[in-house]
C-alpha cells in the first residue's frame, strides 16, 4: 500500500468512525474499483477494500519498549519425562495450596527430577521450595541473565553475583560444609544490607551453630535491629551463652517467670523434684506468663531451679497446664541446646497420645532421624494422622511397608474408605496424599491396592501424589532424561 | 465381562434407543474398543455424527456410563452400543491394564454405587432388543412416482432456501449500510445489541451461519483495546460485504453455503467426491471452546499434519447445545494418532472429520518448517483464497514472548527482536515470558494470535 492509498485509508476509517459517506475522499484507484449505481453500494465496495488493506497490507506496529524477561534459567536437574506428566498434574491440582504443591516438588525432586516450568514454579518469596529451584526463585523475584550465568561460588567478591535465594542456599551449604567461612561472609557482607536482609542472614546461623560462632554473635549485641539483637541472643542461648554476660543476664525476667511454676516432689521410695504451671487467677497473669516464656532463655530458667537443661524436662509435669507445656515446648524450640532439644522431642514421642504433637513444636530443630521417629510414631498411633500434614522439612520418600502395616494407621484408612462417613472419607484423603510425600515407592504402591481393595475408586484424585511416587520408581532410561 | 442383552434392554431408555445402538454394533464405526477385567470396565471411542469421536465408558460391576455425546437420552445409544458388543462379541475389546487418562477422571468424578440414588428397577416393558436386531423392514419401497415428488420437494425447499438467504444478505448489505451511515463509533458502543437485531432477522431468513458470526462480532471487538476497535469494525464488516459478494455470484458453492445457511452433515462430506481425504500422523495441537450467544458451544480442536513438509492444519469443528454441560473432548492438546482425515471442500481446506483412527503415533518434534521469514505470509496466501474468513492457523519462526508497557504480550521474532512481532490475545503465563520458543502454532485474525502451542527449550508448551 502506497502513502497515497494508507492518508486515503486515515480518511475513510476517520470519516466512517463518525459517519457519513465517504466515497469522494477515497484514494483514486480505489474510486475507480468500488464505483457502482448506488451510494450505499460505493460505500460498502469501498469498506470492502479498506477490510483487506487493513487485513493484509497493514500489520501491527510493534512498541518500541518492548520487554522481554531473561530466560529462564535451566536447573541443575534434569527435567521430569513427559510420560510421567500427567501423574504430576494429578497430583498438583488434588494438591490444595502452595505448601501442599511445593511438597509434590520436593518428592520428585528427591528422586532427581525437577517439574516442568508450565506445570509448576516456585513464587518469587518462596523459602520452602527445594534448593534445587533457587535459580527459578531468583528468576521470579527479577533477576537478570547475565548475573545468574555469571556467578559460581558464593565468595566476597560474588556476593553481590548472587540474588537472594541463590545466595540462601550457597550459604546453607557453606554453614554445613565450611561454617567459619560461611560466618566470615555474613558477618563481612550482613553489615552493609538493611536490617531485613540481615535479619535473614542471622538466621542462617542456626546451620551448624558451634562454639566458634559465640563471639560474632556476641558482637550483634550492639546491632541497630531490636529483631537482630533478639535472634543473636537466642542463637547464643543455644550454646549457652548471654548475649551481654555483665548485665548478669535475663535474671529479673527470668525470676518472674520461675514464680509461675511450682516445685513439687513424686514418688514414695525415690522422691524427686517436679516442675509443673501455677494455677493463673487472671487473663492478665496468662498474657504475661506468655510473654516471659517468649523472652527468656530457657537455659536461665533451669538454672533458676539449679536444673540442667536435661534435668528440667525430666522433671516437668506434662498434662497440668496445656497452655504452659506449649509455652515451654517454644521456649526449648528457640533457645534450648541441642542436647535439650532431643531430650524433650524424645520424650514427648516416648509419651505418645496428645503429647507427641507438641513435637512438631520443634520440628527446626529436629534431625532428620527424629522426624522420621515422630512420623512413625503419629502412623503408630494414628491418632493425629493430621499432624502428618504438619511435619515441616520430613525428607520425602522413605517411609517403610512396616512403618505402615504395623502400626494402626492401615487399618485406619482401610476403614475410613471403605466406610460411609464423607468426613473421614475427606480426611483419609488428606492422609495418604501426606503418605504420598513420606512413603519410599514400594510402600506408595503397596498402599495404593490395599485402599483401593478397600473401596475406594482406583481413580482417586487422592491417590495422585502416592501414583506418582511409584511411577517414580522406575528408573528413567537416558532418552527420558 | 458379565453382560447380557436382558440388562441392555432393561437399561434403554426405549426401544427407538435399541434400535439406533444395533446400527452401532459394527465393528468398524469403533476405531478403539479396550477393557480392564480388574477393574469391570469397558470403553470405546464410537465415531458419531461428530467430526470428534465420542469417548463411551462402561462399568461392568454396577451399571454407570459415560459418553461424550450430547444426547439427552441416559444411556446414550453409544453406551448400548458397546455394551451390546461387549455381551455379544467380547473378543473385539483389547486387554489393558492402564485405564486412559478420560476413564480415570470419570472414575474419580463419579458417585460411587453406594451413593446413587435409589431408582426405580430399569423394565424391559414396551423394548425388544430382538427387534432392534431385525433389519428394518417397515420402511416402504419408494416408486418412481414418489422419488420425482420427493426430489421436486427438495428442490422446491432448496430454491426457497436461496430466495431467503438473498433476501437475508439484502437486509444485511442494508444494515452494513446503515452503521457506515451512523458512524462505527456509535456502532462499537452499541454493537451488542445492534448485531443481536440483525441475527435475528438473518436466523428468519436461514442465513443461520451468518447470524452466529454477527452475534459473535461484538465479543471479538471488545476482545480488543478501544483504539483498535473501529479498525476491527472496519475489517469485520468488510468481510461480511465480501463474503455476501461471494454467496451471490455463486450461490452453490458448498463453502459459501456453510459460512452463510448450514453445514453439510457428516455422511455426506464421506460420500463427497470432491472432499479431500490425507492420511498422516497428527498432533491436536490445541482446543479452542467458546459458548456463543446462541446457546451453543463450538468446540474446534486444531490439528498439525506431523508428516506435511509444508504446514498443513485441521479443525475438527463440534457444536452442542451449552444447557448439556460441560463436555470433555475425544482428544487432549499433545495427543498424538494415525488417522485418515476427510476435508470439507474448501479454497483453503481446514475444516476436518475423522473419516478413520489408525492407532496412536509416535512422540517427537514438528518437521522444520518454522523458518525465519515473513510469518504473515501463509495469511495472506489464506486471504488471497477466501477474503472472507477470519481465524487462519499459522507456525510461527523461533521467537519469544514480550510484554509492551501495559503488560500486554506481543509474540516477537528471534531472528529480528526489533521489527516483526504480533499481539497475543488474552494475558500469558509469567513463565512463558522466560521461554525460548522454537515454533509456535497460533490462530492469527488480523489483530491478535490466538496462541495453540509451542516448541521450546523446555520441551513442547500447551498453550491453548
Amino acid at each position: 500500500m502506497n502513502e497515497l492509498e494508507q492518508a486515503g485509508l486515515a480518511r475513510l476509517r476517520d470519516g466512517w468512525t463518525s459517519g457519513g459517506a465517504m466515497f469522494e475522499f477515497a484514494p483514486v484507484s480505489w474510486k475507480e474499483a468500488a464505483t457502482a449505481s448506488s451510494p450505499d453500494e460505493q460505500e460498502r465496495r469501498l469498506l470492502a477494500i479498506a477490510a483487506q488493506a487493513l487485513d493484509v497490507a497493514l500489520r501491527p506496529a510493534a512498541p518500541k519498549t518492548l520487554k522481554r524477561r531473561p530466560p529462564l534459567p535451566v536447573l541443575a536437574l534434569p527435567m521430569l519425562p513427559d510420560r510421567l506428566r500427567p501423574a504430576l498434574r494429578a497430583a498438583l491440582k488434588f494438591a490444595a495450596d502452595a505448601r501442599l504443591k511445593t511438597r509434590v516438588a520436593a518428592l520428585v525432586a528427591s528422586r532427581g527430577f525437577v517439574l516442568h516450568p508450565m506445570d509448576w514454579t516456585p513464587a518469587a518469596s518462596s523459602q520452602e521450595s527445594p534448593e534445587v529451584y533457587a535459580p527459578w526463585v531468583d528468576w521470579q523475584a527479577g533477576a537478570d541473565d547475565e548475573k545468574q550465568s555469571r556467578r559460581e561460588h558464593l565468595t566476597a567478591e560474588t556476593w553481590d553475583d548472587f540474588y537472594p535465594a541463590a545466595r540462601r542456599s550457597a550459604l546453607v551449604d557453606l554453614r554445613r560444609t565450611m561454617p567459619a567461612l560461611a560466618r566470615t561472609l555474613i558477618e563481612t557482607k550482613g553489615a552493609s544490607e538493611p536490617a531485613e536482609v540481615r535479619l535473614a542472614l542471622i538466621e542462617l546461623m542456626r546451620f551448624g551453630l558451634n562454639a566458634d560462632d559465640v563471639p560474632f554473635l556476641k558482637s550483634l549485641s550492639t546491632d541497630r535491629s531490636g529483631k537482630v539483637r533478639e535472634m543473636a541472643g537466642r542463637l547464643l542461648a543455644r550454646l549457652g551463652e548471654h548475649a551481654n554476660p555483665t548485665d548478669g543476664g535475663s535474671e529479673d525476667p527470668t525470676a518472674e517467670l520461675a514464680a509461675f511454676i511450682e516445685e513439687g516432689k513424686s514418688g514414695f521410695i525415690r522422691r524427686r523434684t517436679t516442675y509443673a504451671a501455677t494455677k493463673l487467677k487472671s487473663p492478665a497473669q496468662q498474657a504475661r506468663r506468655a510473654d516471659l516464656f517468649a523472652s527468656c532463655y530457657f537455659r536461665d530458667l533451669a538454672s533458676h531451679f539449679g536444673k540442667t537443661e536435661s534435668d528440667f524436662i525430666g522433671a516437668w509435669q506434662f498434662g497440668v497446664d496445656d497452655n504452659a507445656d506449649l509455652f515451654l515446648v517454644r521456649m526449648v524450640s528457640v533457645s534450648g541446646s541441642d542436647a535439650a532439644v532431643a531430650c524433650l522431642a524424645d520424650m514427648l514421642v516416648a509419651a505418645g497420645g496428645r503429647l507427641v504433637l507438641l513435637t512438631l513444636q520443634l520440628m527446626l530443630r529436629l534431625d532428620s532421624g527424629r522426624k522420621r521417629v515422630l512420623v512413625r510414631q503419629i502412623l503408630n498411633d494414628a491418632q493425629n494422622l493430621a499432624a502428618l500434614n504438619l511435619v515441616d522439612g520430613a525428607e520425602a520418600g522413605w517411609l517403610e511397608w512396616g512403618d505402615l502395616a504395623n502400626g494402626k494407621t492401615l487399618s485406619a484408612l482401610r476403614s475410613a474408605v471403605s466406610g460411609d462417613n464423607d468426613v473421614t472419607k475427606r480426611s483419609a484423603e488428606q492422609y495418604l496424599e501426606a503418605i504420598g510425600f513420606l512413603a519410599n515407592p514400594v510402600t506408595a504402591e503397596k498402599l495404593i491396592g490395599e485402599v483401593v481393595a478397600a473401596g475406594l475408586p482406583p481413580a482417586s484424585p487422592s491417590l495422585g501424589l502416592l501414583r506418582l511416587n511409584a511411577a517414580l520408581a522406575e528408573n528413567p532410561s537416558q532418552t527420558d532424561r | 465381562m458379565q453382560l447380557d442383552l436382558k440388562t441392555i434392554e432393561a437399561l434403554a431408555p426405549d426401544q427407538a434407543s435399541l434400535g439406533a445402538a444395533a446400527k452401532l454394533t459394527k465393528r468398524s464405526n469403533w476405531p478403539r474398543l479396550e477393557t480392564n477385567e480388574q477393574l469391570g470396565l469397558i470403553w470405546g471411542e464410537c465415531q458419531g455424527s461428530g467430526s470428534n469421536p465420542y469417548r463411551v465408558a462402561f462399568d461392568t460391576r454396577d451399571h454407570g456410563y459415560k459418553c461424550t455425546c450430547p444426547s439427552r437420552k441416559f444411556p446414550c445409544k453409544h453406551i448400548l452400543g458397546l455394551m451390546w458388543i461387549g455381551a455379544t462379541a467380547p473378543a473385539s475389546f483389547a486387554r489393558v491394564d492402564q485405564t486412559p487418562e478420560w476413564v480415570n477422571d470419570w472414575l474419580g468424578r463419579r458417585r460411587k454405587p453406594g451413593q446413587q440414588p435409589t431408582q426405580a428397577p430399569a423394565s424391559s416393558e414396551g423394548k425388544s432388543i430382538d427387534e432392534a436386531s431385525r433389519p428394518d423392514e417397515s420402511a416402504p419401497v419408494e416408486d418412481a412416482a414418489a422419488a420425482e415428488r420427493r426430489e421436486a420437494a427438495q428442490r422446491r425447499r432448496a430454491e426457497d432456501t436461496r430466495s431467503a438467504v438473498s433476501a437475508a444478505l439484502d437486509e444485511l448489505d442494508q444494515w452494513i449500510a446503515d452503521q457506515l451511515r451512523l458512524g462505527l463509533a456509535g456502532f462499537v458502543d452499541a454493537c451488542s445489541e445492534r448485531c443481536r437485531r440483525i441475527a435475528a432477522r438473518l436466523v428468519d431468513l436461514k442465513a443461520t451461519a451468518l447470524a452466529g458470526r454477527i452475534d459473535e462480532l461484538p465479543a471479538r471487538l471488545m476482545a480488543l483495546r478501544g483504539e483498535e476497535r473501529p479498525d476491527a469494525a472496519i475489517r469485520e464488516l468488510g468481510k461480511l460485504v465480501l463474503l455476501a459478494k461471494a454467496w451471490r455470484a455463486a450461490p452453490d458453492d458448498a463453502e459459501l453455503k456453510r459460512l452463510v445457511s448450514t453445514s453439510e452433515t457428516r455422511d455426506q462430506i464421506l460420500a463427497n467426491p470432491d472432499a479431500v481425504h490425507v492420511e498422516s500422523d497428527w498432533e491436536v495441537l490445541g482446543e479452542k471452546i467458546v459458548t456463543r450467544r446462541d446457546g451453543l458451544v463450538s468446540h474446534a480442536t486444531w490439528l498439525l499434519d506431523l508428516k506435511s513438509s509444508a504446514p498443513r492444519f485441521a479443525v475438527l469443528l463440534d457444536f452442542f447445545p451449552a444447557s448439556a454441560g460441560k463436555r470433555s473432548g475425544a482428544f487432549a492438546p499433545g495427543d498424538r494418532f494415525k488417522a485418515r482425515l476427510v476435508f470439507y471442500p474448501s479454497r483453503n481446506p481446514l475444516r476436518a472429520l475423522v473419516a478413520e483412527r489408525l492407532g496412536d503415533a509416535a512422540p517427537g518434534n514438528w518437521s522444520d518448517f518454522a523458518r525465519a521469514g515473513d510469518p504473515l505470509a501463509a495469511y495472506a496466501s489464506f486471504q488471497d483464497g477466501a477474503p472472507w474468513l477470519t481465524d487462519c492457523p499459522i507456525i510461527l519462526p523461533a521467537g519469544a514472548i514480550a510484554l509492551d508497557e501495559k503488560d500486554g504480550a506481543w509474540w516477537q521474532a528471534a531472528s529480528d527482536p526489533h521489527g516483526i512481532a504480533l499481539p497475543v490475545a488474552g494475558s500469558v503465563s509469567q513463565t512463558l515470558l522466560g521461554l525460548d520458543l522454537a515454533a509456535t502454532a497460533a490462530l492469527w485474525n488480523g489483530a491478535r494470535l490466538e496462541l495453540l502451542a509451542s516448541q521450546s527449550n523446555m520441551g513442547r508448551l500447551d498453550l491453548s
